[in-house]
């Protein structure tokens, strides 16, 4: 495996807001990289970064060995990009649409009809070819515009928030194609989600927040440094039950919406011997595994969501003053 | 090359495929050259002179005098508002997909101009089925001579569009500023009614207004000015001049190619700084 995207120290700033604090980190060649943080964490401004529509502030990265900011050119033919937002030509139809993007990207002119025909079968819109895009739904423009992103064959596609918008069925059908493209064409697939089960399916999660990368891993390894399973349990006394579970088993004890929750070892057979000895009432007990979700809260947790907030407030605060010294 | 093509064939295609703005493109002149041009007719001619004027004047027609004018203003409308499609695809996203690709920006700048030009080209051509109307006859050749002049003029006000257009984000806005400039351009051109006797500072607005010099070359390749009445061609305003100086049809050309170039080479530079 090669290291087809490479990132050094990449920053961004916008005047004093650091939207991107100088991440490192590399994808490999063929994998499904996934970018998770919330809203505001800077991944689409590092996505757009390495797609060279941002210029970086200060850092290096490399995409399929091309520099992002000296060989722009080289580095928009090896990528397909498809964005949140679309950027089909509705007025169009899909085959024309298709068609100017093969120009764009200078497809040879004898390989464009087969290039349509196949990137078409793999976004199932072949009988839908010559309709006006206006007349797709949300979804089919979503695979029509992945379907696109393929036309130049791209080396790294990258995929910003591509489920975002979409109801839960079309959510799945565009993952299917997601994971179809991986088999087929065989090219990396970097894409950013706050969607933690759509990172599920990443080979390697890096996880953002506040414009820094604080972990990259598989999620599995990730859900493993969470430690063991997590143990919810709901009783008649809530605080007392607290207060218990933190002396017997000396952990830490999260309270959401009346449910206890804590991490245990070997957890199904801790549940046979909690259920046992607990001798406060219990309501209901369930056991599961980590999802991402646990992960992001133990990296993230409250304080740095609390400093997210504030620093918010003094953008807002400084461009009150700022009006205000007009 | 491709890039411009590919650029230039999309703005043609959504053209062809719009049918309200192919039909709508010809009510405008429609409605100038009919009621404005027939409605005013009366009026010009005892302006010109007086009831029952007899001699070279009494030739004076005014529709046929507008009608140049008419596929000026044609050509001018529709060049400038072809910019409004780049607004329009930064609002609907298409200008990302544009923009990300490896082609380069003066391509798209390029191809962008030109599709406006073959778009206010093709409209300007249409306004000649109007002739057997309006009662004047034109030969192949004026056709031949109209074609090369209207896409010089509709190259230099497409780029002017572009570049407003490149520095605007809204449709809206775009549409406003050009409003604001076509009508005081259009009607200090002599598109809509001869330009004699006027008061000196207008007259100064007419010599730098780059459509004058268009309006003018219409009509003197529609009309044979060399075998026309010189009291005429005083009223109707066919003798440009600056300081006494009258301007011929090589010098427009001349003004207009430089007025073409100097635009496009600001739209190009505007248009490339923009980002994604």
């Amino acid at each position: 495996m090669s290291k087809i995207v490479e990132v050094k120290g990449l920053k961004k700033n916008y005047k004093d807001f650091e939207a991107v604090k100088g991440v490192d980190f590399h994808v490999e060649s063929g994998e499904i990289f996934g970018f998770l943080g919330p809203n505001g964490a800077g991944k689409s401004t590092t996505i757009n970064m390495l797609s060279t529509i941002v210029k970086p502030s200060e850092g290096k990265a490399f995409i399929n060995g091309f520099d992002i900011v000296k060989q722009k050119n080289k580095v928009r033919s090896s990528i397909g990009l498809i964005f949140q937002e679309s950027t089909l030509d509705e007025k169009l139809t899909a085959n024309e649409n298709l068609m100017l993007h093969c120009k764009f990207y200078g497809v040879e002119k004898n390989l464009r009809e087969a290039r349509i025909q196949e990137v078409l079968e793999i976004v199932d819109l072949t009988d839908r070819r010559t309709n006006v895009v206006e007349t797709f739904s949300g979804g089919m423009k979503r695979r029509l515009e992945i379907a696109r992103g393929l036309l130049h064959y791209p080396k790294v596609l990258f995929l910003d928030e591509p489920t975002v918008g979409l109801d839960p069925q079309t959510r799945a059908h565009i993952w299917e194609y997601i994971l179809k493209l991986k088999e087929k064409a065989g090219i990396t697939i970097f894409l950013t989600t706050h969607y933690m089960d759509e990172a599920e399916i990443c080979d390697r999660v890096a996880v953002m927040d506040g414009g820094n990368l604080i972990a990259l891993d598989t999620p599995d390894e990730l859900k493993r440094n969470v430690g063991g399973d997590i143990l919810e349990v709901t009783t008649e006394n809530n605080e007392e039950a607290k207060k218990l579970i933190k002396a017997t088993y000396l952990t830490e004890v999260k309270e959401l919406e009346q449910v206890l929750s804590f991490h245990v070892t070997k957890g199904d057979e801790f549940l046979v011997e909690f259920i046992k000895t607990f001798n406060i009432p219990i309501k209901s007990v369930n056991l599961r595994r980590p999802t991402l979700n646990d992960v992001f809260l133990q990296l993230t947790g409250r304080e740095i969501r609390e400093e997210v907030i504030s620093q918010k407030d003094r953008m807002k605060k400084q461009l009150r003053q700022g009006r205000r010294g007009h | 090359m491709e890039a411009i093509y590919a650029i230039w064939q999309r703005d043609i295609l959504k053209f062809f495929r719009d049918r309200t703005r192919l039909v709508g493109s010809f009510a405008m002149p429609f409605m100038f050259l009919i009621l404005f041009g027939s409605g005013m007719s009366g009026a010009m001619s005892t302006m010109l002179g007086g009831e029952g004027a007899s001699g070279p004047l009494s030739d004076f027609n005014f529709v046929e005098f507008m009608f140049p004018g008419i596929i000026g203003m044609t050509v001018f409308n529709t060049a400038i508002f072809s910019a409004l499609s780049v607004v329009q695809d930064k609002e609907f996203g298409y200008m990302r997909e544009i923009l990300v690709s490896p082609m380069s920006r003066v391509s798209i700048a390029i191809g962008k101009v030109l599709g406006g030009s073959t778009v206010a080209v093709f409209q300007g051509l249409m306004m000649l089925v109007f002739v057997p109307f309006i009662g004047i006859s034109i030969s192949y050749m004026t056709i031949i001579k109209l074609f090369p002049v209207m896409f010089l003029v509709a190259f230099a006000i497409s780029s002017i569009g572009l570049l407003i257009a490149s520095s605007l984000k809204t449709a809206q806005g775009f549409q406003m500023i050009v409003q604001i400039l076509i009508f005081p351009m259009l009607f200090l051109s002599g598109a809509l009614f001869p330009l004699s006797g006027m008061p000196a500072w207008m007259d100064v607005l007419v010599k730098i207004n780059p459509l004058t010099y268009s309006v003018d070359m219409f009509k003197k390749i529609i009309f044979d000015v060399e075998q026309m009445n010189p009291v005429l061609v005083e009223a109707m305003g066919l003798n440009l001049r600056i300081f006494d100086h009258v301007i011929t049809f090589t010098e427009e050309v001349v003004v207009v190619t430089i007025i073409s170039i100097v635009f496009v080479v600001l739209a190009t530079i505007k248009f490339s700084r923009a980002e994604a």
